[in-house]
């Protein structure tokens, strides 16, 4: 029993590590008043070039960072487009998850991958506590920078100088314009920041649990990671246990099978987002949103 | 888009190369160094709109430099090109007789340039220290920004909680921030875009206290953007007079008074309560009040021969039309925005309703504009409930609305002047689903000769047309459906004389066909000349009310700061 217990708390843990990436991106851009829908191309694009990178230069660890650097591309695309062109976000984001799904599915076919993973590491002695050594402390090595990111993510929305201005440019364009802020920068590093991170993400998922890439893998994780964010209320602490839900939720999807317990597959894989749908439908009324998010700003009539 | 190249003459004590005779002799003690700042001849296009052609202006250190002017004047426009918001076509800026080209906010706040914004410029969700630190270089010191928030409160009278979210903040209490975020730089030049606007009557006194000891202790100088005499009159040492984006005169304040300035300031004489309630000056309105001046800056002790006329003999009192019963409603995250509000409106009488900005005007507006739900409470028209925020209800049931922001619901701006005409009342020009353009153009015609609206066709997109004639189809099209009560919210804001004349007339005969007219409005003024009855909102309920004959302005003052008088 105790065991069961383990296996599906450390899935959990395993299938939220790739989702708290991109939602501490998704945090950043959402509070600089961007409603980052291409999170989702983000992470796909992450996952297949992370193993494209690892299949090139045969070190998993190498592909990690081609998968920031795939997260970065198209982090500064969606940037350039929306805050430089003022083009809508929302069709950027739409035309990026479309294409960046397109191209995965036609270079899977004509570059070779090989299958290649990243290290495990087991904490001494963590590792070995009852319960909790193999949920909290027997992972991939890229998880535990979890550890690091989440802090620094943190300081530096809430407490920087950058925080500070990413933030005002999310609630208030155009008084933090007439203060002398430059709202769109702000806004396009929040972008390119989502970028690396989420990229980060969908590489640990590529190269971290699975090992290899295939057709759409990240399957609307991008999706649910936004709402985690609302979950969130737009607090990280609260995006962070989000996560772990929408992971949790995911986990038991696995594990209901293994564990003797027989229900409509599809609406296994489904779960997740009808939970997803059902937390935003009580919680997006409730909490409050950056006041600019998603309203482009154009400077002006102050 | 540049300055002009004649740039290249940098005589530090060249002379205005324009002097106008006899207005330029500073009453200031430093007469005989350069102006702090001085514009010389700055001209501005927006397409087709001359917002500024050939003003100049000079302040002197150690003054409080009134600049007067309607609405659309061009002052707002001169102060952004001073501010590096706007770039003019055409002049040059001297400051402290040095050229300088200012091409930013941050250009101009390195001048020691600083602006408090009408719509204050703060960010409502973080704290009064972070909106103070904003738009500053290096390293966020939150003990640091603390202290000196306190300090520069301690030196100016503007104390304010540091900790404080702004949101939580009232008015009055913001634009001590705001002064704070720009006291804070110390800048040598302060300019105040009509900073009282949303300010009680104490807030405003307090407000030329702090503006006084800023510029008698530290010798900076004070810009001061305003439309109401009062202030000008009471607040400054020179002013200078805008009309139609030209310089009309300048004068030193102590040599002029309310009735003079009023006449240059909008090109001819108005009947007496016309130009009262346009530019502010209560004191026509009312007979001088006893308050206290407080330290020579107070607001309403003019001694001009005041002839209040009460508009209209108060009609008989008709049946009630309006009835608002303890109603209670709040936003989507819980924020009140009324609370237990009642108030009764009969026919035939125009009630005012004054206030600050911000005290629920906007949610009774939406209320009657059926765009918001009660939480408690009950509306009735003509003694038939009405259900609150369903879509049209009010309009059924006979309340004409003029709202408060014309572009946002009052019009589309897009669609031709006849749409807009038509828009509330579709079924009169429809049969069986189908828009007849024949009687939809008759019906326009109609109305665009009744309500003199001035424009080329009725097929002229509604964006083309001016303000005033834009404010005239709203007010066509409500009165057109013969409303039981009409609600006019704001109806004068940003509009000129001429179009504030016709909205008064308009409004009085309303009320004389006998609609009960609502009248929301945060200009006292305005108010004061329309109103048979008198009652003010704060905080979403209505704490006092009294008939236009027993109005003291002290007492509506004490009611709209939220005082029990």
């Amino acid at each position: 029993m105790i065991d069961d217990l383990a296996m599906v708390l450390a899935s959990s843990v395993r299938l939220t590590v790739p989702l708290a990436f991109a939602a501490c991106g998704e945090y950043i851009a959402e509070r600089a008043g961007t409603i980052n829908i291409s999170v989702e191309a983000m992470m796909l694009g992450g996952a297949f070039n992370a193993v494209w990178g690892a299949s090139l230069t045969g070190s998993a660890s190498f592909g990690l960072v081609f998968g920031m650097l795939a997260g970065l591309v198209i982090g500064f695309v969606h940037a350039q487009f929306s805050h430089r062109l003022s083009v809508n976000t929302y069709v950027v984001g739409l035309a990026l998850n479309a294409l960046v799904l397109g191209l995965t599915s036609f270079l899977l076919d004509s570059v070779d991958l090989t299958g290649h993973q990243v290290d495990a590491l087991n904490i001494p002695v963590l590792s070995d506590l009852p319960l909790l050594g193999p949920v909290l402390f027997a992972h991939r090595w890229p998880a535990y920078l979890l550890v690091g990111v989440i802090p620094l993510v943190w300081w530096l929305v809430q407490r920087s100088r950058f925080g500070l201005e990413l933030r005002a440019a999310g609630e208030n364009p155009q008084s933090a314009d007439v203060t002398g802020i430059d709202v769109r920068r702000r806004r396009r590093q929040s972008v390119l920041l989502c970028g690396v991170l989420a990229g980060l993400g969908g590489a640990y998922l590529a190269v971290g649990e699975v090992g290899a890439f295939n057709q759409n893998m990240t399957a609307g994780r991008g999706f649910v990671v936004i709402a985690a964010v609302i979950f969130g209320g737009w607090t990280l602490r609260g995006t962070m246990a989000g996560c772990l839900v929408f992971g949790a939720a995911d986990a038991m999807r696995l594990a209901l099978p293994a564990l003797g317990v027989h229900l409509n597959s599809q609406l296994l894989i489904a779960a997740p987002y009808l939970l997803a749908l059902l937390t935003m439908m009580f919680l997006a009324k409730t909490h409050r949103q950056p006041a600019a998010l998603g309203a482009p700003f154009v400077r002006g009539i102050v | 888009m540049r300055p002009s190249p004649q740039a290249s003459d940098t005589a530090v004590t060249t002379p205005d190369p324009r002097p106008r005779a006899g207005d330029d002799q500073p009453t200031a003690p430093s007469v005989l160094s350069a102006p702090i700042v001085q514009l010389l001849g700055i001209g501005k296009r927006f397409g087709a709109v001359r917002a500024c052609e050939d003003v100049s202006l000079r302040v002197q250190a150690g003054e409080i430099h009134g600049l007067l002017g309607e609405n659309g004047a061009g002052k707002s426009t001169l102060m952004k090109i001073l501010l590096g918001l706007v770039v003019p076509d055409t002049g040059r800026i001297l400051l402290r007789g040095e050229p300088a080209t200012i091409t930013d906010p941050s250009a101009a706040a390195a001048h020691g340039i600083s602006m408090v914004h009408q719509h204050f410029s703060l960010v409502d969700r973080l704290s009064v220290w972070e909106n103070v630190v904003l738009g500053d270089r290096g390293r966020v010191d939150r003990d640091r920004a603390r202290t000196l928030v306190r300090e520069v409160g301690r030196r100016y009278g503007l104390e304010v909680d540091p900790d404080a979210c702004v949101e939580d903040l009232s008015t009055g209490q913001r634009q001590r921030v705001e002064i704070v975020k720009c006291l804070r730089r110390d800048p040598g030049v302060l300019i105040l875009d009509e900073p009282t606007s949303v300010l009680t009557l104490e807030e405003s006194r307090e407000l030329f206290t702090v503006l006084r000891r800023v510029v008698a202790d530290e010798g900076k100088a004070v810009i001061l953007i305003s439309h109401k005499l009062d202030e000008i009159v009471h607040a400054t040492d020179r002013v200078t007079i805008m009309r139609q984006g030209r310089v009309v005169a300048r004068r030193a304040t102590a040599d002029t008074d309310v009735r003079s300035l009023a006449r240059e300031m909008v090109g001819r004489e108005l009947s007496k309560w016309t130009a009262a309630s346009a530019v502010g000056a209560l004191d026509a309105l009312i007979e001088p009040g006893t308050g206290e001046p407080t330290g020579g800056t107070a607001l309403l002790d003019v001694r001009e021969p005041a002839a209040a006329p009460a508009p209209d003999p108060r009609p008989p009192a008709g049946e009630v039309r309006l009835r608002i019963s303890d109603a209670h409603a709040s936003t989507t995250d819980r924020r009140p925005l009324l609370r237990g509000l009642t108030l009764e409106v009969r026919a035939g009488e125009i009630l005012g309703l004054a206030g600050v900005e911000g005290n629920g005007q906007a949610a009774l507006g939406d209320l009657l504009s059926s765009l918001l739900p009660l939480s408690a409470g009950r509306v009735e028209v003509c003694g038939a409930p009405v259900v609150a925020g369903r879509p049209g209800a009010m309009h059924a049931a006979g309340v004409g609305i003029v709202p408060e922001d014309r572009h946002v619901s009052g019009c589309v701006l897009d669609m031709s002047v006849a749409e807009n005409l038509v828009l509330a009342d579709l079924s009169s020009v429809t049969s069986k689903g189908l828009l007849s353009r024949r009687r939809m153009a008759a019906r326009a015609r109609q109305l665009i000769e009744e309500f003199e609206i001035a424009t080329p066709s009725p097929d002229t997109p509604m964006r083309q047309l001016s303000g005033g004639n834009q404010q005239k189809v709203v007010l066509a099209r409500e009165l057109a459906a013969q409303p039981k009560v009409l609600v006019a919210a704001q109806p004068t804001r940003g509009l000129d004389i001429g179009a504030i004349e016709y909205m008064t007339e308009r409004l009085h005969a309303a009320a004389r066909s006998g609609i009960a007219v609502l009248l929301l409005s945060t200009e006292l003024g305005e108010i004061l000349t329309l109103s048979h009855r008198v009652a003010v909102i704060h905080r979403g309920a209505v704490v006092g009310e009294m008939d236009r004959a027993d109005v003291d302005t002290e007492r509506l003052g004490l009611l709209m700061g939220g005082q029990a008088a």
